[in-house]
């Protein structure tokens, strides 16, 4: 009974979070300088067409009205029509989603498995000469800015080496039967390996740091002790009892990791040609395309949200100690 | 010089200034000038000519603050709040369709369009005006050209805008991929065109165009002017009736020919071996179907191109176009503009358009269907738009398919180009001397650039005090030395302009606009002729005249 009262009041808040986020972003965007006809600016622009184009738009209308249209229509799963394409906007995003978030978990998963066994080996090492070199090390690459980083992989792997193409998801005019092909297929391995190195090296700081020092932690409580006295091998002592305590608030970063990255995204998506959300964000943005916009960062606040929401419920379910009174 | 003579010196300076000052009593000083630009990053040239020509007016005694914002922005105050800007950076971007002068000389000049439409400055002159509209019902060509001489040159006596610059489009292809005979220059648009994409010979096994965008595709719609890139594919999916050529002059194309019955009456015969990509023939009625379609009012963009015909009537395989008025632009701006497009496929969906509050726009066709030299066979979002060769068609294209990548990086792009993941470089929006550099590092790579009917320049609001004065107009333009410009601004891809009729189309340009006399004295010496004065530093109106503005 406790559990589904909790879980409640965990999803009402959720709900308040997202009704939050579009009023902020309908407003946000609106009250930004910039001109939804700035696409259409043309010597044969008439007055009419101009008109025509606000009406169609429904920016002819006061801005509470414009609001509760959307709301509405948002009610009904409908994210309005893109002022610059012209087509769905659940559509367009639906359709950029998938890139990525293939580009996001994938580059975090590396990420993570490296940071994690990087970090609990380098608190089992601590005081020696690798830590003296690694630690400054991970501090550089997490300070390099990923579009730097991007162009030398690029200028590098690709431009020099010729190992991996410069961008998009598939080779010229390479068709698939499905998306599922094409996820599955080398092709886009092949164009996935160098922005997912990209995002790992730049993301792999924070689990590394993070488990290192939760690491050093567990490290000096008791049952470590415990566990050294009663004779176990070091491994066993680090990997089964050190590092599964230590890495549960490694856990927690990598839901909130997720959110961070999706915004990361964005120039890595330019620096590697990739069609993803993060591109067609800032597009939406510049060209003061609201629906188009709204709608691609509310696709990217309700993953956030999701993803503290099952870091919420799985910290509860992997420490017990954390309970919802 | 000693102690003593200098302070004669000021003594005598000041005593100078007085009595100056006092004659000049009821002068104003001229308040500070803003200059609109958009950001380095988006536009460095735009943003280093603004700097330059700030810097000259400075000399001039001018206050003048460079304002620095997106395009978005920029135009909020430009086109929407007309009277609340002094100077803007600006640019217009070559076309096809533009080179025929009409849209750009009574669009952007006309006093009809100055309240909504381009003439977002507010220039007005009678005889301008009456030179604009002649021009417009004048079918003679050699008598056309000296109307559109002369509006050139009432444009050059009154400087509405300062013309700085016609920039070089800079493409580049590999050419151990493509026959260097092969590519078209097409005037005052470059390679990257219709013309080039239909007639690339491979020379080895690669038998596919690989291009670059750095913009994404909008959509592919034959009834909706959208972006830029959008219109390279709409011309190869679609056909029109003429063609602007490699000569920049319209020929038949889906036609075999046409000819003027009289003023407001023109036939053209339709070819009789075209195809739908969906196998149906194309007929008069198709074509009579698309002019219509376009004036419905489901394709807003449209409309203009076809606003002046009155009726079409069909015999044969003769199509009759009977005008409103008179209209010497119709072959540019009508017959080669207006997209060829299937009754059986679009007039049901027009029906159904217009009772719902949709209209053609919206519409995105899949597969979309056309006559042209190429059929359309994929598009993934953001990423690649892919078109295959349409063997049927009567210039069929000696490529096997059209890719263009977006690529909205253009180091990538660059770099693409020499490793062969493009070999036609179609976009290029930073710096041309980048891709001089590396096209003298590989031997495969050919550079062609050539002069653009488009055109960059700085307008002033004619609406507003002091650029209302077309002397004032006239010095702050002379200040600046367009080779400067076109140096430091461009390095060197482009040529000083004078006439917004670019010196690509030779036809129509008027060389007599060439500015003769530039540099800051001269500036200084037209505005002492019209009455301003420097007063310690600054300049003031004439005497008499005060600031207009709050």
């Amino acid at each position: 009974m406790k559990a589904i009262t909790a879980i409640g009041s965990r999803v009402l808040q959720t709900v308040f979070v997202l009704w939050a986020v579009v009023t902020i972003l309908f407003l946000l965007f609106r009250l930004m300088p910039g001109n939804p006809m700035a696409a259409y600016i043309d010597p044969n622009f008439t007055p009419e067409q101009q008109d025509a184009l606000m009406a169609r738009f429904g920016l002819d209308r006061p801005l509470w009205e414009q609001y509760f249209v959307y709301l509405g229509n948002l009610l009904k799963g409908d994210l309005g029509e893109s002022f610059f394409y012209r087509t769905p906007v659940a559509e367009r995003v639906l359709a950029l989603l998938p890139n990525t978030l293939i580009l996001t978990f994938s580059s975090l998963i590396v990420a993570y498995i490296f940071g994690v066994l990087a970090g609990a080996y380098l608190a089992w090492t601590r005081g020696s000469r690798v830590e003296q070199v690694a630690v400054p090390l991970v501090l550089t690459t997490r300070a390099m800015p990923e579009f730097w980083l991007g162009m030398l992989l690029l200028a590098f792997f690709s431009f020099t080496l010729g190992w991996f193409p410069a961008g998009g998801t598939r080779s010229p005019g390479a068709e698939f039967e499905s998306y599922w092909a094409l996820y599955t297929s080398r092709d886009f391995l092949v164009h996935l390996t160098l922005p997912v190195l990209t995002l790992a090296i730049y993301s792999q700081g924070l689990p590394l740091l993070l488990m290192r020092s939760n690491m050093l932690d567990v490290m000096k409580e008791d049952f470590v002790t415990m566990a050294r006295i009663k004779g176990l091998s070091p491994f066993s002592v680090v990997i089964r009892h050190a590092a599964r305590n230590a890495l549960l608030p490694v856990m927690t970063s990598f839901a909130i990791a997720v959110g961070y990255q999706i915004q990361g995204n964005v120039v890595v998506e330019t620096v590697f040609s990739w069609p993803g959300l993060g591109r067609e964000l800032v597009r939406a943005v510049s060209a003061s395309d609201y629906p188009l916009a709204q709608g691609a960062f509310l696709m990217i606040a309700v993953v956030v949200i999701l993803m503290n929401l099952l870091a919420d419920l799985l910290y509860a379910l992997l420490d017990p100690r954390v309970t919802r009174e | 010089m000693t102690p003593l003579t200098m302070t004669t010196r000021i003594a005598l300076m000041s005593a100078a200034l007085a009595t100056f000052g006092a004659t000049v009593a009821s002068a104003d000083p001229i308040r500070r000038i803003d200059l609109i630009s958009r950001p380095q990053a988006a536009q460095p040239a735009e943003f280093q000519f603004t700097q330059l020509v700030a810097q000259e007016w400075r000399r001039l005694g001018l206050d003048v603050n460079v304002r620095v914002m997106p395009w978005e922005q920029m135009l909020d105050i430009v086109w929407s709040s007309r009277d609340a800007w002094d100077t803007t950076a600006w640019q217009m971007v070559g076309r096809p369709e533009r080179s025929d002068p009409d849209e750009i000389i009574f669009n952007l000049f006309h006093s009809s369009t100055a309240e909504r439409g381009f003439n977002f400055i507010g220039y007005s002159n009678p005889e301008f005006d009456a030179v604009a509209e002649a021009q417009r019902v004048t079918l003679d060509p050699d008598e056309r050209r000296e109307l559109i001489r002369q509006a050139q040159a009432i444009l050059a006596a009154d400087q509405p805008n300062m013309m700085l610059a016609h920039p070089q489009s800079t493409y580049a292809f590999n050419q151990s991929v493509w026959n260097p005979d092969s590519v078209v220059d097409q005037g005052g648009i470059g390679i990257r065109n219709t013309w080039t994409f239909m007639s690339l010979e491979p020379v080895g096994d690669q038998r596919d165009i690989i291009l670059n965008s750095s913009d994404n595709v909008q959509a592919i719609n034959p009834l909706f002017i959208s972006g830029g890139v959008d219109s390279w594919i709409t011309e190869l999916v679609w056909d029109r009736l003429m063609r602007i050529g490699p000569d920049g002059l319209p020929t038949p194309w889906a036609a075999t020919g046409f000819e003027w019955i009289d003023d407001t009456t023109i036939t053209v015969t339709l070819r009789d071996d075209m195809m739908w990509h969906d196998g149906e023939p194309v007929t008069p009625e198709d074509v009579r179907f698309s002019f219509e379609a376009a004036g419905s009012g489901e394709a807003p963009m449209y409309s203009p191109f076809v606003a002046n015909i009155e009726s079409i009537d069909i015999d044969g395989m003769d199509i009759t176009f009977n005008l409103t008025a008179p209209s010497a632009a119709f072959l540019t701006a009508s017959l080669a503009k207006i997209n060829l497009i299937p009754r059986h496929i679009w007039e049901p969906i027009l029906e159904d358009l217009a009772g719902s509050d949709q209209n053609a726009e919206s519409v995105q066709e899949n597969p979309p269907v056309g006559s042209g030299p190429f059929r359309f066979r994929s598009w993934a979002q953001n990423e690649e738009i892919v078109l295959s060769a349409n063997e049927d068609h009567f210039n069929a294209p000696n490529a096997d398919r059209w890719i263009l990548r977006i690529v909205p990086n253009v180091e990538a792009a660059l770099g693409m180009l020499r490793s062969g993941e493009i070999n036609f470089l179609a976009d290029l929006p930073g710096d041309p001397s980048v891709l001089q550099a590396a096209v003298e590092q590989d031997e495969n790579l050919v550079m062609a650039s050539a002069v653009d009917i488009g055109f960059r320049y700085v307008a002033f609001n004619n609406r507003r005090a002091p650029f209302d004065d077309p002397a004032f107009r006239n010095a702050l333009s002379s200040a600046v030395d367009r080779r400067l410009v076109v140096g430091a601004a461009f390095r060197g891809f482009a040529v000083p302009s004078s006439s917004v009729v670019s010196p690509a189309l030779e036809f129509w340009h008027n060389e007599e606009t060439a500015m003769t006399e530039a540099g800051i004295d001269h500036a200084m010496s037209l505005l002492e002729a019209a009455g301003y004065r420097v007063i310690d530093g600054r300049l003031h109106y004439p005497e008499g005249v005060s600031e207009t503005l709050d």
